[in-house]
C-alpha cells in the first residue's frame, strides 16, 4: 500500500476582489466581485512507505493547500486522495492518530510551559499510557538532542532549539507519516541543518514517511530522493533529485588560479568569463556544447595552472531555470 | 481505551492550569481589576442608599447589593476570552493544528476554558470578597458560597456556548470584535453585571429574565445573597434548559462552520 496516493486533485477557492481605496471598498460592499483562484490544478503523485518526498515551489504554488487536503482540513474540489488508507476529509479524526504535522510558523508547543508538559499532554491526547509516553519522550529527547531543553519554558528557547522540540512533539505518537510544511522557514543555517539531520535520522530509524514542503532547495537537496516542483498549482517537474540535477545541471562552473597575473580581458573559447581577478578567473560553460576536457586543455594552455575547481550550480539555480521555462 | 478518551480532556485542563500558574503577573493584575471595580461600586452604592434615605431598595440592602455585585463581577471577570481565542486561531492558522488532533475541538476549548477560569474565579472571589467584607461585613448567608457553585458551573457553560458561537463566526468572517462588543454590553445591562435586575422597571426586568444572559450572571449572583434550595432548584432548571438549547445550537453551528471552513479554506 502507498502511504499517500493522490490522483487528479483540484482545489478552487472563491475569493472576493476589491479595488484599492475607499471607493473600491464601497463598491465591493454594494456589488462584491468574486474571483476564482485555482490553488491546485490536477495534481497526481504517490509517496511510498518510508519515502521522503519534497514539494518545492514559490509562495502560492499550492504546496500548503495540498498538505491541508492531505491532513483533512480542506475538502478538494475534485480528485481522489488516500493517506494511509484513509480519505482525509472524511476520516480526519481517525487519520489524526497516524500522522504528525509541523507547520513551520505555527507553534504547537505551549509557549509558557516547558516542552515536557506539552509532550505529556500530546501523549494523553493520542491516548498513550504513561509508560509509553515516558519511553517515547526519552527516545526522542536523545534522537533530537533535546534532553537539556525539555525543562525550560519554550519561550526561553532559541528558534532552532524550539523547532527541534516542535518536530519531536509531532512524532510523539509514532506517526507513520509526517507532513512538514516549511519546517525550516526563518531558521539560521545551523538550525536548518539540525532539523534536516533529525528528520533524516528519524526516517532512517523508524521508517516514517515524510512529505516536506519548502521553498529552500537546500532542504530538498539534503533530505529527499524525489522531488515535485509546483508552480501556479501545477506539477512542473516530478522525478528523482539526482535526475533533476543531471538534466538541468548541464552548465558547470570553473574557477582557476594561475602562477602569474591574468590579463584583464582573459577569454577562453567555448566558455563564458564571469569574473577576472588578479591571479584567478571564474568561468561557466555548457558541458553539452563544449566538453570539459577541451575547456581544461585551453585553460592549461593559457598559463601555469596552480589550482582548479569545477562545481555544479545549486539546486536553487536549477529550479530558477525550470520556472523560467513555461510548463 | 475507553477511559483514555475523557482523560485527555482532564490532561488539557491540567495543562491550562499549569499555564495560568506560569503567568502570575497576569493573574494578579486581573484581581486588581476586580478590586478597582468593587471599590467604585462601594462608593457609588453607598451614596445612592444614603441619598435615597432607605434601608432597602427593591428588597435589597446595601450589603446585599454589594455582595451581589461582587459575585457578578467575579463571574464576568473570570470567564475565558473564548471568542477572541477562536478568532485568533483562525487568523493565524493555528486552527489547522487544533482541527487535526484526535479530540473534539469544542471539548478542547471547554477544557482549556475551565482550566483558565478556575484560578481566576478563586482569586477574584478572594480579592473582591475581602474588599466588600471590609466595607459592609460578611455576606448575608454563608450557605451562599456552597449553593452558588453548581449555578456558577451552569452559568459558565451558558457563557461558553454563546462565546463559542461568536467565535465560530470567525470561521467565515475572520473577525468577531463587533459581536463580542454587543455580547459584552448585553451581559452588562440585561445580564445584571452593572445593576441587579431587581432595580429595573418590571417590564424591562421580565424581558431580561427571559434571556440567557440573566442565567449567566444575575441568577447565580442573586442566589448568592439569598441562598435557599428552592431558588437554587428553579435556577438550575432554567439554566439547564438554556444549556441544552444553546448546546444543540452550538453543535449544529460548529458542524456547519467546519464544513464551511474545509470547503472555503482558512
Amino acid at each position: 500500500m502507498q502511504t499517500v496516493h493522490v490522483r487528479g486533485l483540484r482545489k478552487t477557492f472563491i475569493t472576493r476582489r476589491k479595488a484599492p481605496g475607499l471607493r473600491g471598498s464601497l463598491r465591493a460592499l454594494l456589488r462584491p466581485e468574486r474571483q476564482t483562484v485555482e490553488a491546485v490544478q490536477d495534481i497526481s503523485f504517490d509517496v511510498g512507505e518510508g519515502e521522503v518526498l519534497g514539494f518545492i515551489g514559490p509562495n502560492g504554488a499550492g504546496k500548503s493547500t495540498t498538505i491541508k487536503i492531505l491532513t483533512g482540513i480542506l475538502h478538494p474540489t475534485e480528485g481522489q486522495a488516500e493517506v494511509l488508507g484513509f480519505v482525509p476529509w472524511r476520516q480526519r479524526r481517525q487519520l489524526a492518530y497516524h500522522i504528525g504535522t509541523v507547520f513551520g510558523q505555527r507553534p504547537q508547543l505551549w509557549y509558557h510551559l516547558p516542552a515536557m508538559d506539552t509532550f505529556y499532554l500530546f501523549g494523553k491526547v493520542y491516548e498513550l499510557d504513561d509508560r509509553t509516553i515516558r519511553q517515547r519522550i526519552a527516545f526522542l529527547a536523545e534522537a533530537f538532542e533535546i534532553q537539556d531543553l525539555l525543562e525550560t519554558p519554550v519561550r526561553k528557547l532559541s528558534l532552532g532549539q524550539r523547532m527541534r522540540c516542535e518536530v519531536a512533539a509531532s512524532l510523539l505518537h509514532r506517526p507513520r507519516l509526517i507532513l512538514l510544511d516549511e519546517p525550516s522557514i526563518g531558521l539560521d543555517v545551523v538550525a536548518k541543518q539540525c532539523i534536516r539531520d533529525t528528520v533524516r535520522h528519524l526516517n532512517e530509524l523508524e521508517g516514517v514517511s515524510v512529505l516536506l514542503t519548502s521553498h529552500d532547495a537546500g532542504d530538498i537537496e539534503a533530505l529527499c530522493r524525489r522531488v515535485i516542483i509546483l508552480n501556479h498549482g501545477r506539477i512542473v517537474y516530478q522525478d528523482e533529485v539526482s535526475a533533476l540535477k543531471r538534466r538541468y545541471l548541464t552548465s558547470k562552473l570553473v574557477e582557476v588560479k594561475y602562477a602569474e597575473e591574468v590579463a584583464t580581458d582573459f577569454r577562453v573559447e567555448g566558455a563564458e568569463t564571469l569574473k577576472v581577478g588578479r591571479y584567478g578567473v571564474k568561468l561557466r560553460f555548457d558541458a553539452r556544447e563544449t566538453p570539459a576536457g577541451a575547456v581544461m586543455a585551453r585553460l592549461a594552455e593559457a598559463g601555469d595552472l596552480v589550482d582548479v575547481t569545477i562545481s555544479d550550480p545549486s539546486l536553487e539555480e536549477v529550479i530558477r531555470a525550470i520556472y523560467g521555462k513555461k510548463p | 481505551m475507553t477511559l483514555r478518551r475523557p482523560l485527555k480532556y482532564w490532561a488539557i485542563l491540567k495543562t491550562q492550569l499549569l499555564n495560568s500558574l506560569a503567568y502570575p503577573a497576569d493573574l494578579a493584575s486581573r484581581s486588581l481589576t476586580i478590586a478597582l471595580f468593587m471599590w467604585m461600586f462601594v462608593q457609588l452604592w453607598r451614596a445612592t442608599y444614603r441619598s435615597a434615605g432607605q434601608e432597602t431598595i427593591a428588597g435589597l440592602t446595601l450589603r446585599d447589593t454589594l455582595w451581589y455585585l461582587m459575585m457578578a463581577e467575579t463571574i464576568v471577570l473570570s470567564k475565558p476570552r473564548l471568542s477572541r481565542t477562536i478568532a485568533e486561531a483562525v487568523k493565524n492558522g493555528e486552527i489547522a493544528y487544533l482541527l487535526n488532533r484526535p479530540y473534539s475541538f469544542l471539548l478542547y476549548q471547554a477544557s482549556v476554558g475551565v482550566g483558565d477560569s478556575l484560578l481566576r474565579l478563586a482569586l477574584n472571589a478572594l480579592t473582591g470578597g475581602a474588599l466588600v467584607w471590609a466595607t459592609v461585613g460578611p455576606p448575608p448567608d454563608p450557605r451562599g458560597w456552597l449553593l452558588v457553585l453548581p449555578a456558577v458551573a451552569l452559568a459558565w457553560t451558558i457563557d461558553f456556548c454563546i462565546a463559542a458561537m461568536i467565535g465560530l463566526i470567525a470561521f467565515v468572517t475572520e473577525e468577531t470584535v463587533a459581536f463580542e462588543w454587543i455580547y459584552g454590553k448585553l451581559m452588562l445591562i440585561l445580564g445584571g453585571v452593572l445593576i441587579p435586575l431587581d432595580f429595573f422597571p418590571a417590564w424591562l426586568r421580565s424581558i431580561a429574565l427571559a434571556m440567557p444572559f440573566a442565567c449567566a450572571i444575575y441568577g447565580p449572583a442573586r442566589l448568592f445573597v439569598e441562598p435557599d434550595p428552592a431558588r437554587l432548584l428553579s435556577l438550575l432548571m432554567i439554566q439547564g434548559i438554556w444549556v441544552m438549547a444553546l448546546g444543540l445550537l452550538l453543535t449544529a453551528l460548529y458542524r456547519r462552520g467546519v464544513a464551511w471552513l474545509t470547503i472555503n479554506g482558512g
